[in-house]
Formats: C-alpha cells, structure tokens, sequence
C-alpha cells in the first residue's frame, strides 16, 4: 500500500523532531557550554573559531595583512556564487562536472577544517 | 518569460491553494530526506533557547560578561538553556550541509525548483553570519578576538574596506557599539530574515511537491 504524508509520514516526521531533540538535550548535559576567560585588551591573543569556520581560518594563513580578503570574502563569495547558479551551471556543463566542483570546495572545507582542528 | 513571470511561477501562486495534509508523497525516498525536517527542528530550538537567553542577557560592554556569569550561576536551568542554544546551533549546521548535499545528489535544484534552491543556500549563508554575531556576544577574550581578527578581514578589502569596517564595528576598535550592533543584528535581524526565507522555502515545497527520486 503506498503510504500517505498524513499519518504515514507526519509520524515519522515528529519521530526524528523528538530524536533531534533528545541528541540535543544529551548534548547540551554531556557538554555543557563554559564561561571564557574575561577580555584582556593588551595580551596578543590567537583567538579559535568555531569549527564551521575552521577551514577559513587555515586558508587564511596562506594571505598577508593587504591580501587576507581574497582569501576571507573572496573566496567564500566565490563559492556562494557557485552554489547559488548550479541550476543553471549544471545545464551548460553537465551534472558530473558540477559535482566535480562542488565536491573540491567540500573536500576544501572538510581537509581544511581536520587539518586546523588537530593542530 | 521574464523574471517577474519566473518568479510567479516558481512560486506557484496562481495555483490553488490546499490543506496541508494533502501533498503527495513520491515512492522510494529515503531517511536522508529527513535532514531538511532536522534542520528546522533544530532552528526552532535555537530560536526557543534563544528568546529565553534575551530575557537574562545584557548587551553592553561592562554586564555582557557578568551576564553569561548569572546565566550559568543563578538563572534556574540557565546553563542548560544555553547548552541548548549552542548545540542545536552546532546540529543546524550539520544538518543544513547533509540537506544540501542529498538536494545536489537527487538533482532536487532543477526546474521548477531553482528559487528554492536558491532560498536555501541563501538560508544557509545567514545561519552561518548568526553563527559569527553569536560568537560575540559572550564578551570573553575568545568572542573579543575572534570578531577582531574576522572584521579585520573585511578592512583588508581596498578602497572601501576601511568604510565597510566602521560600519560593522562602529568605530575602528572593537567596543560596546560592536557588541550592541551584532546583538541586533543576532536576535532581530537575521531571525526575521530566515524566518521569511523558511517560510518561501515551505511554500515552494507544499506547491511544488517533493521531488520524485531518480
């Protein structure tokens, strides 16, 4: 029998909201958040980001001071560009290439973010 | 067809409307179609956790510290309401990506389904710029530095960055005008902007249907 949105579906959906937010809750006790130190205006202090910016933080090590947007605003511009035309990028250059594309900035994003992670 | 045409279509809004139970459920989906649902369900815990943590926190210079401070010490369940916030923000993000990459995989952009395709990375881009506000507002040596080395970008850009950095930090230092500017723009733009976005996004789908698998 073909199942229905309504209750086949529907039910499934609130399963993995309920999931979602059991794995949120274990979390949220297992790893609760921690207060920073407070600010020192006058140490240097090589701050971390969190980890969805992590790969960001290790392609900026390869630009200057004068130069650190191309690789800081550029770049991910440039990838934003990218993922916003695929529908009709896909349509000039076919779906494999464009996968080929998108899969060099995800292996970017993931090399780069367990590169600055283990450091 | 021109855009304002497009835009008609895409949205479907010469179309009937219906209830929404009824929409038709395409055979052989699989569990990752899941993660869009996750997604949402993790975005509705942050904007919950979050509308609680305004009500104790203090946006300004000299309390924001002591704030988080009294979050964690006195407010009942504070540091739980927090963990909350932080981890369903670090789940929204996972689960945004996988979304995106089972979209890519099942070829779910193509038309008629471009503009939701392109409402979601928009989404997505302003998840990512609440993740950078969000990181301020604790006021600790981490959130200070962090946001003075990520705007520092931003002046690096020529000609008109030093404009762009006086705009986002309200002064060429990082100060409590910083900190009053991404408060606003964590709890009251962004929100309303991805709430109007998921609300296209919703729209298109309940019009458009899921896409059927190949």
């Amino acid at each position: 029998m073909k199942k229905k949105f309504y209750p086949d579906y529907l039910i499934e959906i609130l399963f993995f909201a309920i999931l979602t937010f059991e794995v949120i809750l274990i979390l949220a006790f297992v790893f609760p958040p921690l207060i920073g130190r407070e600010i020192d205006f006058l140490a240097a202090y090589q701050p971390r980001p969190e980890w969805y910016y992590l790969w960001l933080f290790w392609v900026l090590r390869f630009f200057s001071t004068d130069t650190v947007f191309i690789g800081g605003l550029l770049l991910p511009l440039g990838i934003i560009a990218f993922l916003i035309f695929i529908p009709w990028l896909e349509k000039k250059i076919g779906w494999s290439l464009t996968a080929l594309i998108g899969l060099v900035f995800f292996l970017l994003f993931i090399i780069a973010t367990i590169i600055e992670a283990i450091q | 067809m021109n855009i304002i045409d497009w835009i008609l279509d895409r949205f479907r809004l010469k179309t009937l409307h219906r209830g929404i139970f009824d929409r038709d459920i395409p055979e052989g989906i699989n569990y990752f179609y899941c993660f869009g649902g996750i997604a949402f369900t993790a975005f509705l815990f942050c904007l919950v956790s979050g509308l609680f943590l305004s009500v104790h926190y203090v946006p300004s210079e000299k309390e924001a510290y002591q704030s988080i401070i009294k979050i964690h010490e006195e407010v009942y369940l504070g540091k739980l309401i927090r963990g909350i916030h932080k981890w369903s923000a670090n789940i929204l993000i996972v689960s945004i990506i996988i979304h995106s990459i089972r979209v890519f995989i099942t070829k779910s952009y193509r038309p008629p389904r471009e503009l939701n395709w392109i409402v979601g990375i928009i989404t997505f881009v302003i998840v990512m710029l609440e993740g950078f506000t969000g990181y301020l507002l604790p006021w600790d040596q981490k959130a200070y530095w962090a946001t003075v080395v990520g705007t520092n970008i931003a002046g690096s850009i020529p000609i008109i960055g030093e404009d762009i950095l006086l705009i986002i930090r309200g002064g060429y230092e990082v100060t409590g005008i910083t900190l009053t500017r991404f408060y606003s723009f964590h709890v009251l733009w962004f929100p309303l902007i991805i709430v109007l976005l998921l609300w296209a996004h919703f729209h298109m789908i309940k019009k458009l249907g899921i896409s059927k698998p190949l």
